[in-house]
């Protein structure tokens, strides 16, 4: 049978839906208007809040302090590394055993 | 909304919306609900709430309310905003199942079964399960294809209706809607061929 015959279960079944399901309450919950409104109405962030600004401040702060220290303290930290090459050298066992 | 609240005046309302009136905003929802909640019922998408559609919808139409110029009426440009917002939410749906007996409930494929072995037209209190079993079945198509079967056969629009909500061409719709009719057509013969389990 065709789609378009109106016998067709198709079309018996769309005649069914039209005619016999009851319209369902079309306003708007309660609440649902006023909560659109203030989402619609919501003035738009142009500046980061107080506490976004502080949390960059304090990263960059955090950054720069452990730059700062790698710098301060560059050459003690490579001598402190050279020793313990040698310490390592010392303390081995098998080195020890090849240089007697 | 009661019957003896005094007509919205929409221009005052629209203007007084641009001008950030929340009132006037909620005014205007309250007024645009019943034309919004009708195509968000007709169209919902599976696992979408209806009142989250509809405030994605509302919210759009806020958001876009200064490109409104009233070349159309204005509950026709909602109804726009409407139908696409339900058109992009068909589309992001996965992909469709496939179409069993087995995941009819018992009143639904009792329905089923008689229109489709006898020609009697379904009793007015199998109307429910009409509607979910046409619901199922459109599912089973294009969203698009399912679109304009909708407009067509359940809302019983025009092509230059459905052409004026979907801004599609009509010769696209008349394409659309044949390609669905076809694929029922082949839906329903599969489900005759087969045995109601």
């Amino acid at each position: 049978m065709n789609l378009n015959a109106p016998k067709h279960p198709w079309n018996r079944l769309t005649v069914a839906v039209r005619t016999g399901v009851p319209d369902r309450d079309t306003a708007a919950p309660d609440g649902f208007a006023a909560r659109i409104a203030a989402l619609a109405m919501a003035p738009e962030r142009k500046v980061a809040s107080l506490c976004e600004r502080f949390a960059f401040r304090a990263l960059g702060a955090a950054c720069a302090l452990a730059l700062l220290s790698v710098v301060a303290n560059y050459s003690s930290l490579g001598s402190a590394l050279a020793f313990a090459d040698d310490d390592l050298v010392e303390d081995d066992p098998v080195a020890v055993l090849l240089d007697t | 909304m009661p019957d003896d609240d005094p007509p919205l005046d929409l221009v005052d309302c629209l203007a007084r919306v641009r001008r950030h009136d929340q009132a006037a905003a909620r005014e205007l929802v309250e007024h645009l609900h019943p034309l919004v909640i009708r195509i968000v019922r007709s169209h919902l998408p599976r696992r979408v709430a209806e009142e989250d559609l509809s405030q994605e919808i509302f919210l759009k139409m806020f958001t876009r309310l200064a490109q409104y110029q009233g070349a159309v009426p204005f509950s026709h440009w909602v109804s726009r905003i409407a139908v696409t917002t339900c058109i992009d939410h068909l589309r992001a749906q996965k992909r469709r199942p496939e179409f069993r007996w087995a995941d009819l409930s018992e009143t639904e494929a009792d329905v089923l079964d008689n229109i489709i072995t006898n020609e009697n037209d379904v009793p007015a209190n199998d109307a429910m399960a009409a509607h979910e079993l046409v619901h199922k079945l459109l599912n089973q198509l294009k969203p698009d294809d399912q679109m304009v079967i909708r407009m067509l056969d359940l809302q019983q629009k025009t092509i230059a209706e459905i052409s004026a909500l979907t801004g599609w061409n009509q010769s696209l719709i008349k394409v659309r809607a044949f390609r669905a009719r076809r694929k029922l057509q082949k839906l329903f013969q599969e489900l005759q061929k087969t045995e109601r389990t």
